[in-house]
């Protein structure tokens, strides 16, 4: 064996070890991608007076319309859900299904910042359900290291691959009948998207937050975000659209006991405050309680 | 010369051939991530082959022929072939299906980063060049050919082919990095666009200026003009698929989902591609074959004398 082939062979051997290493690494996601869970809030949990922010996601003009999903891939999918359609704008008598809003930033009644408060991650799972080669729901809320409980009610396999910018990427297969996948995002992430690397045209939309202080408008474009301390906030209306998502945002102030509107509007005639796009930014960082 | 042995490395190449179409199916069905784990698909060896799985598993299933051709390549290299440099080009071209195939795995764990994606893409192209000049190293028309001369005071023609070649690989890889910079749902990034028509440019005077200088000093050596002949067609293939491959994909984050013409464009274009790589490597090895490398210059020149301020008829 001459000089030059032992090079090769030898390129030939790291390269398979650096595969197998790779094959055998825990492809897990709770492993890695650290975590902020364990900052101290400089104001402890918030115990004072709270409001709510509630409001209408409009559409103005003509929604785009839905497409027709071609599931001639899978066979399990069409049986299902023969009309599978698109599902990125969901307008019904002018108001959005499916749009995000969230605290961003703002100031508490006293001075404080939003940020500097912690709050408890609550015990209970958010779940999301793979029904018809179709995530439900589509935009969904976590906080940060609260449970996400996905399921497969198909009798088809998909595998689940969320694409965070700054929690660590996974991909799992769930089969037909598998039990649930049970995961938790440790960093707050606006939005984390979701797709089925087997069903393209599946996906969906996770925010992930250090307070509970988000909602998703619903099917009448309503949304309700409840126990907000009294201050003054920078509230931001996320909805899928193109290839990054559009945003609005909105000042809001809610007094001790009261109720903030926020009626944001989408579409070409929309006039609030608008970003072309949201490049997966990172959300407002507030420290969490462990429990 | 072993005809047999020169029909499978033939075979092998349009496996090859085959396994790029394969690949670019993956990559335009965003189906490259359609099963987490490698080299098992979901924990088996035939999969139930639904949705994305398709095409993940099936360009599997090719690359494990096309490793297996080429193993026994090699073995009727080893036994036929007595020129020393032809089974060590062999043995190379084991190797690199066994590292593409290494590579491909590394794709699936890692999850597509574009360095492993790209590099993945890229030799994918570059073993594809070696079985089809292991297949022009056992052809009969290599074994007879003769030497040819060169037009004197010109530039040899090797290196020009060498150029374009050098040129095409290059682009190669830029447009291997633009495919795999984003999805079929997102908009590819401009600037490497951009650099891909620069890249489109520069292939187009390399090539055209290679090839149709050939066809102009050879052009009844059919040695030499017919692949430079059918380089210059594939290049202007190549340059119709690119433009429809743009437009197509400036539409498709609009889309539910991965659809044609847009999936079919795409490929045509990477196989195209590759196809415009071969013909001009097997343009560049026959240069090589049979035109020299040094040409003489020419008998007398003009040569501009700065200090008499007069032009002089120089004998060489």
């Amino acid at each position: 064996m001459n000089k030059q082939t032992k090079v090769w062979l030898v390129l030939s051997i790291a390269l398979s070890l650096l595969a197998l290493g790779s094959a055998c690494s825990n492809s897990s996601g709770d492993s890695k991608g650290g975590t902020n869970t364990n900052a101290t809030a400089e104001a402890g949990p918030y115990s004072g007076p709270t409001g709510t922010i509630s409001g209408v996601i409009s559409y103005n003009g003509t929604p785009p319309a839905p497409k027709k999903i071609d599931t001639t891939a899978d066979p399990v999918c069409g049986q299902k859900n023969p009309n599978l359609m698109t599902d990125d704008t969901i307008v019904k008598d002018g108001k959005v299904a499916n749009t995000f809003v969230y605290i961003k930033e703002g100031t508490v009644e006293g001075g404080k910042k939003i940020g500097d408060y912690s709050w408890t991650t609550p015990t209970s799972e958010v779940q999301l359900d793979q029904n018809g080669c179709h995530y439900a729901p589509h935009v969904l809320g976590v906080m940060v290291n609260q449970k996400l409980k996905i399921t497969n009610s198909d009798a088809t396999q998909h595998n689940i691959h969320p694409t965070p910018k700054l929690n660590q990427e996974w991909n799992q297969t769930q089969a037909n009948g598998a039990p649930p996948i049970e995961k938790a995002f440790t960093r707050s992430e606006i939005l984390i998207p979701v797709k089925c690397n087997q069903h393209p045209w599946m996906k969906a939309y996770i925010g992930v937050l250090k307070h509970p202080l988000f909602s998703v408008s619903s099917d009448t474009g309503a949304f309700e975000i409840k126990g907000v301390p009294a201050g003054k906030y920078t509230v931001v209306a996320w909805r899928e659209g193109g290839a990054n998502g559009e945003e609005k945002t909105m000042e809001v102030t809610v007094t001790a006991n009261g109720s903030a509107k926020a009626d944001f509007s989408f579409g070409g005639a929309a006039t609030s405050s608008t970003k072309p796009s949201l490049q997966m930014m990172p959300a407002l960082e507030l420290p969490v309680m462990k429990h | 010369m072993n005809r047999g042995l020169n029909r499978f490395a033939i075979f092998v190449a349009c496996a090859t051939f085959f396994l790029i179409i394969a690949g670019a199916l993956v990559t335009s069905h965003d189906a490259g991530l359609a099963t987490p784990d490698w080299p098992l698909s979901n924990g088996q060896f035939f999969p139930k082959m639904v949705g994305n799985l398709f095409w993940e598993h099936g360009h599997r299933m090719v690359a494990t022929t096309v490793g297996m051709l080429t193993i026994v390549l090699m073995i009727y290299i080893l036994a036929k072939e007595k020129r020393d440099w032809v089974r060590k080009l062999g043995i190379f071209a084991l190797l690199a299906v066994i590292a593409q195939g290494l590579l491909g795995g590394l794709t699936v764990k890692l999850m597509l980063p574009l360095a492993v994606s790209t590099a993945h893409a890229t030799l994918a192209q570059l073993f594809f060049c070696t079985t089809v000049s292991l297949a022009v190293f056992t052809s009969r028309s290599w074994m007879a050919a003769e030497p040819l001369p060169e037009e004197k005071g010109t530039l040899p023609l090797r290196y020009l082919c060498t150029a374009a070649l050098v040129t095409i690989f290059l682009q190669l890889v830029i447009g291997a990095t633009l495919r795999h910079s984003a999805t079929w749902d997102q908009h590819l990034p401009m600037h490497l666009v951009l650099t891909h028509i620069g890249g489109a440019v520069a292939v187009t005077i390399a090539l055209g200026m290679a090839t149709l200088t050939v066809l102009q000093r050879h052009k009844d050596e059919k040695f030499l003009a017919r692949p430079a002949l059918i380089a210059l067609l594939l290049l202007f293939v190549q340059l119709s698929l690119g433009i429809a491959a743009y437009v197509t994909r400036l539409k498709s984050p609009g889309d539910p989902q991965p659809l044609n013409p847009m999936i079919s464009i795409t490929v045509a274009h990477v196989a195209c591609g590759a196809l415009v790589f071969v013909s001009t490597i097997i343009l560049t090895l026959r240069t090589y074959r049979v035109l020299p490398a040094r040409v003489e210059l020419k008998e007398e020149s003009l040569i501009h004398d700065y200090r008499i301020g007069q032009d002089l008829h120089v004998k060489f």
